[in-house]
């Protein structure tokens, strides 16, 4: 038997699972809170309680919201983007002087986090993911025969920068994080670069979908189609 | 928050095309144990696995076994999807995979055991007939297992 967390209500009413606990919680945050064990605890004892239910199925609404922090209240991003990245003339040493100014607070927030972070599905060092990021960006081209590559190095970009920007102990609002992430770094600014030439590349334009996310780009980034066809592309 | 009416029009049509019918007759089984006697298995579909595990593909329906013996802050996550927030997890494992809280909750009797093995998928590019042989996999050893009972969290 089975109980869980649904996050988009309408998604578990089509979809009729045996016993469902819808919680109104962003995207990524199925038990609520991060390191609020009372919260957490009160999520999960909801959901297991659904397995006392003899018929069904069952779609239960979670009757309290997780606590937010507006993009005012976010606690400050420590990262000070100097003019020494606006003189460099290239993709590549934007991001390679970027990650220098990061990469101390990114040390930081992994020893807050006891040594714990997520960088690391690429396998690489960062300073190379990100200067051969860049050079794709200055050469103007896709990383077509590496797209798999390019996927786990964006995945490891953002988490570094991601960890990089909370690195500081404080509540922070994750519309602020992406807001900076995208908006404010030349990191988000080469992504949204990549996803303009993915999606203006008929063959690629679902690689976009991965590259950036609705919000970060103001929009809907594609029809739900699935991706099948470019991972054989690749193989 | 994921209430649709708060959502500009463009996230709530995306969310919206994801409905889809059930799979089939719908499954129900009652278990007459109490929870302070089941055995509990995790299953996220968050695209977790330890460092030395294969990453997730673009679009793939296989899983990654995340045993009880290991330490669950060396999960990382290879999800295809940029649409969800990651910062909650860089934050806190169990925001995602609540393993600490389940073992709080078999500490204090409220659960009557946690399986050796739980599982992480990749919920993203693909149609949920996909995941058809993988679950039925993950199935057949949950039952090896003896887990009475499944808690899913998505992302």
């Amino acid at each position: 038997m089975t109980t869980g967390i649904s996050l988009v209500r309408e998604n578990a009413e089509s979809m009729q699972p045996p016993r469902s606990l819808w919680v109104p919680f962003p995207l990524g945050r199925p038990l609520g809170k991060p390191n609020d064990k009372a919260f957490q605890h009160r999520v999960i004892a909801a959901a297991l309680a659904l397995l006392e239910r003899t018929t069904g199925p069952v779609l239960e609404d979670y009757p309290e919201d997780a606590p937010t922090v507006s993009i005012e209240e976010s606690a400050a991003c420590p990262v000070s983007f100097g003019d020494t990245q606006a003189e460099a003339t290239t993709w590549a040493a934007r991001l390679v002087s970027e990650l220098t100014q990061m990469q101390p607070w990114y040390d930081l927030g992994k020893r807050r986090r006891n040594g714990r972070s997520l960088v690391g599905v690429a396998g690489e060092p960062m300073q190379t993911m990100l200067k051969k990021l860049g050079e794709l960006l200055d050469s103007d081209t896709l990383p077509t025969a590496e797209l798999k590559w390019f996927k786990l190095a964006i995945e490891d970009a953002k988490v570094f920068y991601i960890e990089a920007l909370t690195a500081q102990p404080g509540e922070y609002s994750a519309q602020a994080i992406e807001q900076i992430l995208w908006h404010e770094t030349h990191l988000g600014a080469g992504l949204r670069v990549f996803y303009e030439r993915f999606t203006a590349t008929p063959k690629l334009a679902i690689m976009a979908r991965m590259v950036a996310s609705r919000e970060a780009i103001g929009g809907s980034t594609g029809e739900e189609i699935e991706i099948n066809d470019i991972t054989k592309k690749e193989k | 928050m994921v209430r649709l009416i708060d959502l500009p029009e463009y996230e709530r049509d995306h969310l919206l095309e994801k409905n889809m019918p059930p799979l089939g007759p719908l499954p129900w089984h009652n278990n007459a144990k109490p929870l302070s006697a089941k055995r509990i298995a995790l299953i996220t579909t968050a695209g977790l696995h330890f460092r030395g595990d294969n990453a997730f593909d673009f679009a793939d329906p296989t899983f990654r076994p995340i045993s009880i013996d290991d330490d669950a802050n060396d999960l990382i996550m290879s999800h295809s999807s940029a649409n969800f927030d990651r910062s909650g997890f860089v934050e806190d494992v169990n925001l995602v995979f609540p393993i600490k809280r389940f073992q709080e909750l078999l500490a204090d009797k409220t659960i009557g055991s946690l399986a050796d093995v739980h599982y992480s998928f990749m919920g993203a590019g693909l149609m949920p007939k996909v995941y058809e042989k993988s679950a039925m996999q993950v199935a057949g050893l949950l039952k090896q297992d003896q887990v009475d009972a499944v808690f899913l969290t998505p992302v």
